[in-house]
């Protein structure tokens, strides 16, 4: 069995957690490929930063329908409380233990979106996030289970809204969009006749916790993508986890977030649904099967994802102990480089990829990375982050993924070539 | 290789490796881009200036012939009638007067430089400010696109720098296929690009991450470099400007107009319009400040021969609530007027006036043009290209 190159497990440490961290790097070479892959899918037990204070639901929703200063109050609260919660996750991300896990967060919060703008609930927003973090890696079928109950989600795509008379066709429609089968797989009766499978999944006005109003619902019976039954939420997500194209979008977002951001081959797709299928959709299996791949390994697509802004702001500090920006300024920075977290620009997510870089986030991309790094760069000043890198070779093994574009700087110093590697256009890339 | 022939090769090359659709419709076609650049025709340019926070459009032009019924809608905002300019301040004979405290366009509106579109609007208005500013910014509902309106329009018009924004979003020109530069001022941009590294080594590149970033890059070089080159000893404005945030920021447009910087479109902002207390000084100081600074373009622009290649436009995400609330100010409301002028404009005023006897269930007025039929004017009539909105008819304003 292959043992990992400093290189590989650097690979490794960077596409799966938040920065090339070394002491993890150094963890996992010189182990079997396999054994290094099970350290990273097995992170030990943690709990996240106890969360800020935030208004609960039952004290918040009230306020919206008691004249418009009172709904005035309530949206400024929402605001606040939302930066807040944004602090509180950018925080979660610098300090944790396990990168996989808020990586795997981050991930599904973009699967299954929702902001705290629609809902205008952030309390709502922390406890979604707590669910996705404890249903990261277990299975699909849990997971969006627990999604269709999930009240934040409830609230952004108006299932609480969705009832027997006046049947809402929001969620249901982004259920089978984006969360499953994807365009083409299901017509506008298949999106009716879900939406009133899930009538009366709403939230409840005190607890703030899921609950069906029996009352509600429709139990006439229905025809979904061509199966006829009495059915209910829980049993389309059964019929949609039974079809093919399921697992293969699942998947699809999968390559994209953890191999190439462009196009993955068809057969490698069916071959990784078919093993996540087979494995009850656990998600754990699946990304075991991806991070032991070839695909995952080849050379031919190192580098070729976009760093997103968490991975740049957050990940570099992880990698470099520079002195960091405080949080505001962090929320700040993500929101002018487009990755605003409770806050996707829509129901489709951040689209990723080349389109973090624009003329825009370029400028303050390098800006950012240019002020972390500028400190002196003198090697005999004792000030300034310990790099542990031996020598030239290994500072561009750990710093970048491909080969810088730029000349390096003739002048020597570890901490001077760091600079000059993150101003390279490879740092961007992972 | 001198630095210009290098950046051109790399563009081709690391764009031969993308699909088409990908190719930032940039000056790497050869006859298209810097080759052609001294020898440029002059070309028809867009100056938007956004209005943010909702500007009042009954209070910029007052339905003076309504005027009873405004002053009992607004009692304490309404603009007093003791300007008796009203009937001097008329439009035409719309009923409509413009406010007082804009009276610097007034020599402009009767050169017939000056159009106003009253009404515009969209339907089912949203009264949040973000929401809103999207849904003009690109003319799509909310989540609906991340692509700005000019971004449809302005491939097909310049191979080369789309748009210079003077602030922070790139707004109407958002998206992977406008070619667009937001920044403070020329100068902080200049210094800013001076972070990023020329990358040597683009044309190797067969990664398409590398090679969209070695290509953004690129853009950003290459206006630096054309901003360096036409502003560095650049011909003076050489008269006073309005002195404000915004008279500065035109100042700076005219500047780069005169210089002959290749970009069709510019954008300026002018903040301050979300007036839920004491709107009445405020709104009026804001517009004071409007009139002022577009005088001075206006005539920056004439006196150096360009005013016939230039269209301003303002636009603002929404206008406000027809009855005053309790602080002396206005609630978030829905259509509103918006100015257009240029030496080819034809002067006049536009659209439907307000009928304050029929507003909406929140009490706002309803849009009666849509504003898509004003970008589907200024894309076909004054940009000449194919018109994406062409269903919504055009305006002859222009």
């Amino acid at each position: 069995m292959n043992e990992l190159t400093f290189s590989e497990a650097r690979h490794l440490v960077a596409r799966t957690g938040i920065g090339a961290e070394w002491g993890s790097i150094k963890k996992l070479e010189g182990l079997p490929r396999q054994k290094a892959v099970e350290y990273i899918l097995n992170p030990a037990p943690s709990n996240p930063l106890p969360a800020p204070y935030l208004t609960p639901w039952n004290k918040l929703e009230p306020m919206r329908d008691a004249g418009a200063k009172t709904r005035a109050d309530a949206w400024v609260m929402a605001q606040k409380e939302g930066q807040r919660l944004q602090g509180w996750w950018i925080e979660q991300l610098f300090r944790t233990n396990t990168p996989f896990v808020e990586r795997m967060t981050l991930f599904w919060h973009n699967y299954f979106t929702s902001s705290i703008q629609k809902t205008l609930q952030p309390s709502l927003l922390h406890k979604q996030n707590l669910m996705l973090r404890k249903y990261a890696l277990s299975s699909f079928r849990h997971l969006l289970r627990e999604v269709a109950r999930d009240p934040a989600m409830l609230v952004y795509l108006d299932g609480y809204k969705n009832v027997k008379e006046e049947p809402n066709e929001n969620f249901a429609r982004e259920l089978l969009e984006l969360f499953t089968l994807g365009h083409g797989y299901y017509t506008q009766n298949d999106v009716k006749a879900a939406a009133k499978a899930f009538t009366g999944w709403g939230v409840h006005p005190v607890s703030a916790k899921f609950h069906i109003r029996a009352d509600q619902h429709d139990d006439s019976r229905k025809i979904f993508l061509r199966r006829a039954g009495n059915f209910n939420g829980d049993d389309i997500i059964e019929i949609l986890l039974q079809h093919p194209r399921t697992a293969e979008r699942v998947t699809e977002k999968f390559w994209k977030e953890f191999v190439s951001e462009t196009n993955p081959p068809r057969k490698t797709i069916v071959n990784w649904a078919q093993q996540f299928r087979n494995s009850n959709y656990d998600i754990k299996t699946l990304m075991r099967v991806i991070l032991n791949s070839e695909e995952f390994w080849s050379d031919r697509f190192r580098g070729t994802l976009v760093k997103s802004p968490v991975d740049l702001l957050i990940g570099t500090i992880r990698t470099i102990p520079y002195p960091r920006e405080n949080t505001t300024e962090i929320v700040n920075l993500c929101r002018l480089l487009g990755q605003k977290l409770f806050e996707p620009p829509n129901v489709k997510g951040w689209e990723g990829g080349d389109h973090w870089i624009s003329t825009q986030t370029l400028l303050v991309r390098a800006s950012y990375l240019a002020k972390i790094s500028r400190g002196n760069l003198d090697p005999r000043v004792k000030t300034g982050p310990h790099i542990r890198a031996r020598d030239e070779k290994e500072m561009l093994e750990w710093l970048l993924a491909v080969p810088p574009l730029n000349d390096l700087p003739t002048t020597p110093g570890k901490r001077r070539l760091a600079h000059a590697l993150l101003r390279d256009p490879a740092f961007q890339v992972t | 290789m001198d630095r210009r022939n290098f950046l051109k090769l790399a563009g081709t090359v690391s764009a031969a490796g993308l699909a088409p659709d990908l190719l930032w419709a940039a000056g790497n076609t050869p006859g298209a881009g810097n080759a052609v650049q001294h020898a440029q025709p002059r070309r028809r340019k867009l100056v938007l200036v956004r209005l943010k926070g909702g500007n009042d459009g009954l209070n910029t032009l007052i339905p003076w012939r309504d005027y009873e019924l405004y002053k009992k809608l607004r009692p304490r905002i309404s603009m007093p009638q003791h300007h008796k300019k009203f009937a001097a301040n008329e439009l035409a004979d719309s009923g409509m007067s413009l406010n007082p405290y804009m009276n610097k366009l007034l020599p402009w509106w009767k050169a017939d430089d000056v159009a106003w579109i009253q009404g515009v609007g969209y339907s089912n208005p949203i009264l949040s400010h973000f929401e809103s500013g999207d849904v003009w910014d690109m003319a799509a509902r909310p989540g609906h696109s991340t692509q700005g309106w000019l971004s449809h329009v302005l491939p097909g018009y310049q191979n080369n720098l789309h748009g210079i924004v003077l602030g922070d979003e790139l707004g109407p020109m958002a998206g992977k296929d406008c070619y667009a530069i937001a920044m403070k001022s020329p100068e902080v941009f200049i210094s800013q690009v001076d972070l990023v590294e020329r990358t040597k080594k683009a044309a190797q590149i067969n990664n398409p991450a590398l090679a969209h970033l070695a290509n953004i890059q690129s853009q950003v070089v290459n206006a630096r470099d054309e901003l360096v080159q036409k502003m560095s000893n650049p011909r003076q404005v050489g008269q006073g400007f309005a002195n404000s945030v915004l008279g500065r920021q035109l100042e700076s447009v005219a500047k780069m107009i005169i210089n002959g910087v290749s970009a069709p479109v510019y954008m300026v902002e002018l903040d301050g319009f979300d007036t839920h207390a004491n709107q009445l000084n405020l709104q009026n100081h804001n517009l004071s400040f409007l009139a002022d600074a577009l005088d001075s373009f206006a005539t920056a622009m004439k006196k150096h021969g360009h005013w016939d290649d230039v269209l301003v436009m303002t636009y603002s995400e929404f206008g406000r609530r027809v009855l005053e609330n309790q602080g002396g100010g206005t609630d978030h409301g829905a259509a509103s007027v918006q100015l257009v002028m240029g030496g080819k404009v034809n002067g006049g005023i536009y659209g439907e006036n307000p009928d304050l006897n029929h507003l909406d269930s929140q009490g706002n007025l309803p849009m009666t043009t849509d504003f898509r039929k004003v970008y589907s004017t200024v894309t076909q009539r004054w940009l000449g290209q194919a018109n994406p909105w062409k269903q919504f008819g055009t305006i002859p304003f222009v």
